[in-house]
């Protein structure tokens, strides 16, 4: 078990900049996840912690050692690619026991440990089959059991279960967890899919345009985004957001008039933007304060729950809300609702999160 | 709305007007035979009618004496079994065959793997790479008989340069000379085409494959041998094959090099074949030496057609 420390990790390819200035502590047995959209530089993150990418400047460290000059093999580690990355002309076993086989242990005890790691991940029977008689998920496991059988001090996956179908990703995402709770190894894991961040992670880190948005836990992340960035990328669905100004008594006024109920420091008049969440409305009567109605445009119900798409007054795109699965709905219907004020969150002109107070509080 | 017969069972569909007669499949399968056809009777004209002609001579004798062939059975056989400068000339061949075969898949595998570097001027040396190929092959033969040649070669400058030899040496009049021009041209000429298939071979190899095995720990030399070389396995065997098939088949750099000497070290197949059908005339034992010649290709001819075969 080691930790990792970046410190004003920098990486450019030819002119282009795609990292610009990474400091990040990973902790000893943490399983963090680097989650952002495509091509905001996670990958190639974890491609430097792994040593085949070269950093530009700053330092990678693993273990409290400096590692920006030493080869991947040489860095106790072991990585799980998004391709698998399986030896196609090897069979299980071999590519297993590959690596230990280049570090020239002895043929006996590659084969109790690749035995032992196959147990593990029920592929004992599947020893000598080559990668291409395999599935999917049985792929996956098999790159996973080549990185158990190095026993690494670090482990890094590259989006391991975006070629797999849903079903199976649901499966392998609590095999990864379960293999998590009993390795109790530092794990790196890079997604884009924030569904498998915020199942796997102790800490999560919101990549964007090559730079941290946001680290922590992911409760943390789904409850005090930093900033709108964060606030739309964790969470599904996203949180909604509506354009708003600070209204003369501190409290911010929607874009169709209706005021909502905490207040903020911001000066009267500046322009905010308010995160609602799906399920922090409530239906409310006409005379509700911060209360507004809107139109259905579609329902979509997932059995347990029913999210209503509704236009409102002001709002650029449909307000997103989610509703008790046995509520009846249809599109065309006027619905009145309410935020709730305790989740309500402000975002200034810059996109960054702003303290707010919840009027009941201030009038206490 | 469905169709109801009287009775109120649904009517069964009818055909529809554009179905084709005997299915999808044999339809594709009448036009395809037809596009056949062109090709099928370009072959027969320029290729398996000399070939049936030229396996009738082999059985009879037609020289310049004998301007009507007269049938002589295994004669011409029994003649090239009994003529140890033609059997030489079977050796010659495997020997330049073996050495050019190796010395372009070595060579080819090498200069692929360079190119599969990304460096600056990549492309550049990519094109230029291409070079040797496109010439005609008497232009190749010519420059290499001018860096070989005796007095002006760029090759005895260069060696006496250096004093790895006290004085020129007449390369292309040693056996062992000539037959090193004969291969080094040869190579030369055939590396662009089988770097090109080791380079699209290369380039269908996984990258993450290849940083899984960096991750693994394996150096230049296992990459090389756990993967590179394994991946590259089919492509090997298609080049060596068509290596050999070239090779047997090879003619005009040699002839215009050496012209088969000097006295007959480098008269291969091709060589001997030549001479005896248009310096001596003799066309009966010049097809019974062709059919020979082509006895020696179809086993790797053969593979080949095999590998491609199983391929489809």
């Amino acid at each position: 078990m080691v930790s990792v420390v970046l410190t004003d990790v920098r990486k450019s390819f030819g002119a282009v900049e795609v990292l610009k200035g990474i400091d990040l502590t990973v902790e000893d047995g943490e399983f963090a996840v680097f989650v952002g959209p495509s091509g905001c530089g996670k990958s190639t993150l974890l491609r430097m912690i792994c040593g085949l990418d070269e950093v530009s400047s700053g330092t990678v460290a693993i273990g409290g050692e400096v590692v920006n000059d030493v080869p991947p093999a040489q860095r106790g580690i072991a990585m799980v690619f998004q391709s698998y990355a399986l030896y196609p002309h090897m069979t299980v076993a071999e590519n297993m026991g590959y690596a230990l086989r280049l570090a020239g242990v002895d043929k006996a005890e590659i084969r109790s440990r690749v035995e032992t790691a196959a147990a593990v991940l029920r592929l004992d029977k599947l020893l000598d089959r080559k990668p291409r008689e395999l599935s999917g998920g049985q792929r996956q496991r098999v790159a996973i059991g080549r990185a158990i059988v190095r026993d690494p001090r670090l482990f890094l996956f590259d989006e391991p279960l975006s070629n797999l179908d849903a079903a199976l990703r649901v499966d392998m995402r609590a095999e990864i967890a379960s293999l998590k709770a009993r390795l109790g190894t530092t794990m790196i894991y890079v997604t884009h899919d924030q569904i498998e961040a915020m199942t796997l992670a102790d800490k999560i880190v919101v990549m964007n345009a090559g730079r941290i948005e946001q680290v922590g836990s992911p409760l943390d992340l789904y409850r005090a985004p930093a900033n709108r960035f964060v606030a739309g990328f964790i969470g599904s669905p996203r949180m909604n957001v509506l354009p708003a100004v600070v209204g003369p008594d501190r409290r911010p006024v929607l874009a169709g008039g209706t005021a909502v109920p905490v207040e903020t420091d911001l000066a009267p008049g500046t322009p905010i933007a308010l995160g609602i969440r799906a399920e922090h409305w409530s239906s409310a009567e006409d005379g509700d304060r911060g209360a507004l109605s809107g139109t259905v445009r579609v329902v979509e119900h997932l059995g347990s729950d029913v999210f209503v798409h509704l236009s409102v007054e002001g709002a650029p795109d449909p307000v997103i809300l989610r509703i008790g699965g046995e509520r009846m709905v249809r599109a065309g219907d006027i619905l009145r609702i309410a935020p709730d004020p305790l989740s309500v969150h402000v975002f200034d002109a810059a996109g960054l999160r702003v303290p707010t107070r919840s009027p009941a509080r201030s009038a206490a | 709305m469905t169709m109801t017969s009287a009775e109120g069972t649904p009517a069964p569909p009818r055909m529809s007007a554009f179905a084709r007669k005997g299915g999808l499949k044999a339809h594709e399968r009448r036009v395809g035979r037809l596009f056949l056809l062109p090709a099928l009777a370009a072959f027969a004209l320029v290729i398996l009618f000399p070939f049936l002609r030229a396996l009738g001579v082999a059985f009879t004798r037609s020289d310049l004496q004998t301007p009507e062939p007269v049938f002589v059975g295994l004669a011409n056989f029994r003649a090239i079994l009994a003529t140890p400068e033609i059997l030489g000339a079977f050796v010659t061949t495997a020997v330049y065959v073996g050495l050019a075969t190796a010395g372009t898949v070595v060579l080819g595998l090498g200069w692929a793997l360079i190119l599969n570097q990304s460096f600056r001027g990549r492309a550049v040396l990519r094109a230029v790479t291409l070079i040797p190929w496109v010439l005609p092959s008497t232009v190749t033969a010519f420059v290499w008989g001018w860096i070989f040649n005796s007095r002006f070669g760029v090759l005895n400058a260069a060696l006496v340069g250096v004093g790895a030899i006290p004085h020129p040496t007449a390369w292309l009049s040693t056996t062992g000379g000539a037959m090193t021009a004969i291969v080094i041209t040869k190579i030369w000429f055939s590396i662009p085409l089988f770097m090109s298939f080791f380079l699209a071979g290369l380039q269908s190899l996984d990258r993450e494959q290849i940083d899984a095995a960096r991750v693994d720990g394996a150096s230049n030399f296992a990459l090389l041998r756990d993967h590179i070389l394994p991946h590259l396995r089919p492509v090997l065997l298609v080049v060596i094959v068509l290596g050999v098939i070239g090779n047997l088949q090879h003619f005009d750099t040699i002839f215009a090099l050496t012209g088969g000497g000097p006295v007959r070290a480098t008269s291969v197949l091709s060589i001997e074949v030549y001479r005896r059908a248009f310096d001596q005339w003799d066309l009966g034992m010049a097809s019974a030496l062709g059919l020979l010649w082509v006895a020696t290709i179809m086993p790797a001819a053969y593979f080949y057609l095999r590998h491609l075969l199983k391929g489809a």
